[in-house]
């Protein structure tokens, strides 16, 4: 059932009244002037620290891999395809072509349904997401990146800052202090 | 020698000194300052840091700079369309307009830095800082452009709702001190009795006004970007441009100096003396730095404010604004008759 239609409340009509509101938002004005609270991100010297469980770049473990394509088959975008490559058996001495998944960057969408659906879980997620490329063709990854996690370059240097969410100031920029887990 | 002395006779020559030290130099160094104290006030009351990161050291204050040489050197178009002449001639003319009402502005009470006498100071100033805004309208109409003449058109409404509003109440201080002169208004102040604290519905009402004239940021109106392009300055590009902000700028300053006169005492914490330095250049010196401070609140409102629809702005104008003036004149002349001044 849909919810009943609230009539609006009409705003107060009088000089007073829109005498007493233009006061007021000259008042908040002046306060957040000399109190500001920016919480503008100043990404190279300041970077948000994600939190655990964070989706970001996906990782092969390559000893974990049982070669199903699971991954390549759930893979909504189509990021993740399965290549093969040529292996020695270790037992019979015979060369093999075997399929190992790799991942597309420009397709990801970084959905996680991969890393879900693994049955062995030799896909997992690095927290973080800044990552550059220098053009379109770096970022479709071979199978020797993919086994490790991509290089983070950008906010190496930067202070770690995480936002919370706060009861009287709303959205708050607050420095992370390590092991400070919630 | 002679040369130096020749030169800074022909600089303090109280007209030169005030319709271009004082009408042009300065109002660009205050208008610097006042557009980087704009953009870094909003974006702190918006929670933001404004221009930063051309010079981290001076809070930003060189993105002005860079924006100002953008200014100078960029190409000016003139699209095949317009009515060439009027459309080049308009924004120089507005700024000159806007200059000319400082020339009937004393910055002193010494009779012999006045550029002319000053008998009816109030009335010519006020006379000559309403010529500018119909060279706007012009700018707009000779642009040929649908947004400029919409914006040319918003300019004209608010035209006839400010103005009065402006005239009446800076004449309730004529009515307070029996007087057109503005000196005569500035002494009348004397021992801080200053007319914004005496008649503040006047003040309250030129203030408004004075937003309302130079596109201040609840009624910033005609050049609304985000419904008429830039309004009456579409088509203007470079320089052009850049001669429209001046103006508007311009026009801002020499209404904050004319406030500064009527409602806060003008220089008179000081009393001139003989020469130039004591009798000239501190009390123009003072006028300047209340009239930017003025100009810094005026900014400051951009921070707070949305904009108003134009509707809203000519109903607020002729229904409160205007009624506001009258009572400030009612109120001039009831602290007259009661003696107060």
């Amino acid at each position: 059932m849909p919810p009943k239609p609230v009539p609006k409340t009409k705003p107060k009509r009088g000089i007073f009244h829109k005498f007493k509101g233009n006061l007021e938002a000259i008042i908040v004005g002046v306060k957040y002037f000399f109190d500001p609270e920016r919480f503008t991100l100043v990404y190279p010297k300041e970077y948000t620290k994600l939190r655990e469980g964070y989706r970001g770049f996906i990782v092969l473990i390559k000893d974990k891999c049982i070669h199903c394509a699971s991954c390549a088959r759930i893979c909504p975008a189509s990021a993740m395809k399965m290549i093969r490559i040529p292996q020695k058996d270790p037992k019979t001495g015979k060369t093999k072509m075997v399929m190992w998944p790799v991942i597309n960057y420009q397709r990801c969408i970084f959905c996680g349904m991969c890393v879900d659906v693994c049955p062995t879980e030799a896909l997992y997620h690095v927290p973080y997401h800044d990552v550059v490329y220098e053009n379109l063709a770096e970022m479709d990854i071979d199978l020797e990146s993919f086994t490790k996690p991509p290089e983070y370059k950008t906010a190496k240097e930067g202070i770690p800052v995480r936002y919370v969410i706060d009861e009287e100031k709303g959205l708050v920029k607050v420095p992370y202090k390590e092991g400070e887990e919630k | 020698m002679n040369w130096i002395e020749l030169i800074i006779k022909i600089i303090i020559w109280p007209p030169l000194w005030q319709l271009i030290v004082l009408g042009l130099i300065v109002p660009l160094v205050v208008v610097i300052g006042i557009l980087w104290f704009e953009r870094k006030t909003a974006a702190r009351v918006q929670r933001r840091f404004g221009p930063l990161h051309v010079s981290p050291q001076l809070g930003g204050a060189l993105q002005l700079i860079a924006d100002l040489m953008r200014y100078a050197f960029q190409e000016v178009i003139i699209p095949k369309t317009v009515d060439k002449g009027v459309f080049l001639l308009a924004p120089l003319t507005a700024l000159v307009l806007s200059i000319v009402p400082l020339v009937a502005v004393p910055f002193t009470s010494v009779a012999r830095w006045w550029p002319i006498p000053m008998d009816y100071s109030v009335l010519i100033s006020l006379a000559l800082s309403t010529v500018s805004a119909i060279f706007i309208v012009l700018a707009s109409w000779a642009s040929n452009n649908k947004f400029s003449i919409i914006g040319g058109m918003r300019e004209s409404y608010m035209i006839t709702a400010y103005e009065i509003a402006i005239i009446i109440s800076i004449l309730s201080t004529a009515a307070m001190t029996l007087s057109y002169n503005f000196v005569d208004v500035v002494n009348a102040q004397e021992g801080w009795k200053w007319f914004a604290v005496l008649n503040p519905l006047a003040f309250l009402a030129a203030f408004i006004g004075v937003l309302m004239a130079t596109s201040g940021f609840p009624f910033e109106i005609p050049e609304s970007e985000n419904e008429v392009v830039a309004g009456p300055y579409t088509e203007y590009s470079g320089l052009l441009y850049g001669v429209n902000m001046g103006a508007a700028y311009i026009k801002r300053f020499v209404y904050s100096v004319l406030i500064t006169l009527a409602f806060f005492g003008g220089w008179l914490p000081y009393h001139p003396g003989t020469g130039f330095l004591a009798g000239y250049l501190y009390p123009s010196i003072i006028v300047v730095i209340k009239a930017t401070i003025l100009m810094a609140i005026f900014s400051f409102l951009r921070a707070v404010y949305g904009r108003y629809r134009l509707d809203q702005a000519l109903d607020f104008a002729w229904k409160i604004l205007f009624p506001l003036a009258l009572f400030g004149l009612g109120l001039g002349i009831l602290e007259a008759y009661l003696g107060l001044i």
